[in-house]
């Protein structure tokens, strides 16, 4: 009698079991769903504070000169927090511009980015992963970025053979923390290590290069090594304060009169660039949202299924449901509730779930993704619709069944 | 004024060659307070006939009045408000649901009345005590005996205060112990003014009723109310002969009994006799129990 119970117990425990068992997988299309809608926005959402942020770290009233091929170019390449868009440069400015930019009206300070190629050794070791750039002693007010250890390269150091380094040139060219005085080579000349920068903040997918693999000197040895050949690709130029448009148009009328009348160059203003890059990032964000939500969608029809299989499974107790007096009406709201609560369940812990691999990401990448409030609620709002929608078809079969034969099925 | 009044009442399954004739107009009224048996082979249509009576089913053709208010063409909203006020249902298989404890088993027609889950509990509870079994509130339907399973079934079909008890046989799973509590219950919820209509294969059991209802072959080929005097007695005289312990006898018993009702076949009437002429000790005490009893 004893181990009868217990055999009971257990059945009942397992049949408990298997009932859970199948509401998780009902609601797994919904957790999938509502995790990667989440999840999408939130990434997209963190890229784009992430390149806000920086362009508010470098200061909105940055002007960046460029050469002329990017300037019809759209929002991506000519995104311009980007202070390195390798990819789309095919022209490059003169140190003949560099003066000018650098002694048009209003300008506060101005520093040109010029890279140079060639392999860097030091003591035996070759570091590849990095980039030469030629600049001057404004870059780290421009960039808001300052020096860590030693000093950047000043006025003084016009012609001499000496570099800042980011932090990670630092440890796998030097292998140290704080190589002040190490010498490398570069295109056969020896340089010596001056100072080492603070670590640059990094943007992900963005096409920034990431500073901290540069090696930077004084941009007359750069473009000196390569024989005039290095490219500037870029000028940063700072203004005073709040006169952003006015500089840059001076700035662009005297780059015209010292190009003869030409317009083989573009002025950006700072935060102008980013709207775009901003649309291009919503546009995706919306679209990969979008698929996601077929997801949510997909998740509906599973729902749907799963609680078709169990409404035929449970035709017995409806029967005895209507038997004690259930209307069809009160059937059908049993099963519309069931079907909700699963679906919305599955928000709920799809929302967990994109808590947890917020964080994830967070400590694991570079990626700071941002979940937004309003995305969550509607996640949970359309978890809620797909669960109503779709659990009434189900649940209408249920409630229209005839009281006898769904007594009569087992 | 006749509680359930029931008219030329058929019930068709199937249709074209397939189709069976599980009720052939059936005439049957039944008054408020009555305690009724209804028996005959299986597959005569007792069932078919208690869900009609208990607006589980609609009659094909036929009028059928509960309370003087014709319900034989509901609409299944209405069939079902009355299921749960008036109407009170014992299966041969309790029909309880396995995932809820006998408390909540008892208390779900209240749900579907709309009280609050602590009056419905409570009343719930009252139930399982007057069925005896207050002790098992809490205990799933699998870990119930059948006795108390059923015993948890009838405080559910008593929860609502119905008019009328059906019971399709109600005994029809549990062994004879059981089976006599199962009918001492039911007698007593008839005391308290029910009317109970309950299928038996077992005659033994008949001794609880106030009156018997024979089927066979989707009729009423025999009612003790309409038909009072000698046929009634041969039947009952048959059944009382044979011992009764098992399934098996109790069919055995109704077929010698089928046999001892005046049939279509008269070739049957003079088996019938014979059986009839061996009484046994034990039908004396049974009858006279009945005759104690009215
Ligand atoms: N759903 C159904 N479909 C077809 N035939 C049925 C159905 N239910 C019952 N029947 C037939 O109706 C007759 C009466 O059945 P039923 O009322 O269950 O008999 P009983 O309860 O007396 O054993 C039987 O011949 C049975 O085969
Ligand atoms: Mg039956």
């Amino acid at each position: 009698m004893k181990s009868l119970t217990r055999g009971h117990l257990k059945a009942g425990v397992s049949s408990v079991r298997s009932a859970k068992l199948r509401s998780f997988w009902t609601m797994l299309g919904i957790i999938i769903g509502v995790t990667s809608v989440i999840m999408v926005v939130a990434i997209g959402e963190g890229i784009k504070q992430q390149i806000s942020g920086q362009i508010h770290h470098m200061g909105k009233d940055l002007i960046t000169v460029r050469p002329a091929q990017l300037h019809g170019s759209t929002g991506l390449s000519s995104n311009g927090a980007n202070l390195l868009s390798g990819l789309n440069i095919s022209g490059s400015l003169s140190e003949k511009d560099v003066t000018t930019v650098s002694r048009s009206k209003g300008v506060t300070a101005s520093a040109p980015l010029t890279i140079t190629t060639g392999s860097i050794k030091s003591e035996g070791v070759t570091y590849d992963k990095g980039f030469v750039i030629g600049t001057s002693e404004d870059l780290p007010s421009l960039l808001n970025q300052s020096v860590e250890f030693g000093a950047f390269i000043t006025y003084n150091d016009v012609g001499s053979n000496v570099a800042v380094v980011g932090q990670k040139v630092a440890r796998d060219l030097f292998n140290e923390d704080v190589p002040l005085g190490r010498s490398f080579t570069f295109q056969g000349q020896k340089f010596i290590v001056r100072g080492i920068f603070n670590k640059f903040n990094t943007t992900p997918l963005s096409e920034q290069a990431d500073f901290n693999n540069a090696i930077f000197i004084p941009n007359d040895v750069a473009e000196s090594i390569s024989k005039n050949t290095a490219p500037t690709y870029e000028i940063l130029v700072k203004a005073n304060d709040g006169q952003t448009a006015q500089v840059a148009s001076s700035i662009e009328s005297a780059l015209k009169k010292s190009h003869g009348g030409q317009t083989n160059f573009s002025v950006v203003e700072g935060n102008k660039g980013v709207g775009s890059s901003d649309d291009i990032l919503n546009l995706l964000t919306r679209l990969i949202a979008g698929v996601a939500a077929i997801s949510l969608l997909v998740g509906g029809i599973g729902i749907m299924n799963v609680m078709l299989v169990s409404v035929a499974e449970r035709m017995h107790e409806i029967g005895i449901r209507k038997a004690v007096g259930a209307t069809n009406r009160q059937i059908l709201s049993q099963f519309m509730i069931e079907a909700t609560v699963l679906s919305l369940a599955g928000g709920v812990i799809g929302i967990a779930l994109s808590f947890f691999l917020n964080l994830m990401l967070r400590l694991t990448t570079d990626l700071k993704p941002v979940i937004s409030w309003p995305v969550v609620i509607i996640a949970t709002g359309v978890s809620l619709l797909v669960g109503i929608i779709f659990g009434s078809v189900p649940a209408l079969k249920a409630a229209r069944k005839d009281p006898i034969e769904a007594l009569r099925s087992e | 004024m006749a509680l359930i009044e029931l008219k030329d009442v058929s019930k068709l399954y199937g249709f074209g060659d397939a189709t069976t004739l599980a009720l052939d107009e059936v005439n049957l009224t039944i008054e408020k307070g009555e305690f009724v048996a209804v028996m005959g082979p299986s597959g005569c249509g007792k069932s078919t006939l208690m869900n009609v009576i208990g607006l589980l089913d609609r009659p094909s053709h036929g009028t059928y009045s509960l309370s003087d208010k014709a319900v034989a063409r509901l609409r299944p909203n209405n069939a079902a408000k009355i299921r749960r006020d008036t109407i009170g249902f014992i299966f041969q298989s309790f029909n309880l649901l396995p995932r809820l404890t006998a408390l909540e088993n008892v208390a779900l027609p209240l749900t579907y009345k709309g009280l609050s889950v602590q009056k419905r509990l409570k009343r719930a509870s009252q139930m399982l005590d007057r069925v005896g079994i207050q002790s098992r509130e809490y205990f799933l339907p699998s870990q119930l005996s059948g006795g108390q399973a059923q015993c948890a079934a009838i405080a559910r079909a008593l929860v609502n205060n119905p008019k009328l008890i059906i019971a399709d046989e109600p005994t029809g799973n549990l062994d004879s112990e059981s089976s006599r509590l199962v009918m001492e219950l039911l007698a007593d919820i008839h005391k308290m003014g029910n009317t109970i209509l309950f299928v038996t294969h077992n005659p033994e059991l008949t001794r609880y009723a106030t009156r018997v209802v024979y089927m066979h072959d989707g009729s009423i080929i025999h009612d003790e109310k309409t038909t009072i005097g000698r046929v009634a007695i041969t039947a009952r005289r048959a059944l009382y002969s044979q011992p009764q312990t098992n399934e098996e006898d109790d069919l055995a018993g109704v077929s010698s009994l089928m046999k001892a009702l005046p049939s279509k076949t008269p070739k049957r009437k003079k088996r019938a006799s014979k059986v009839a002429a061996k009484p046994v000790k034990r039908h004396k005490k049974v009858i006279a129990a009945r005759s104690k009893k009215s």
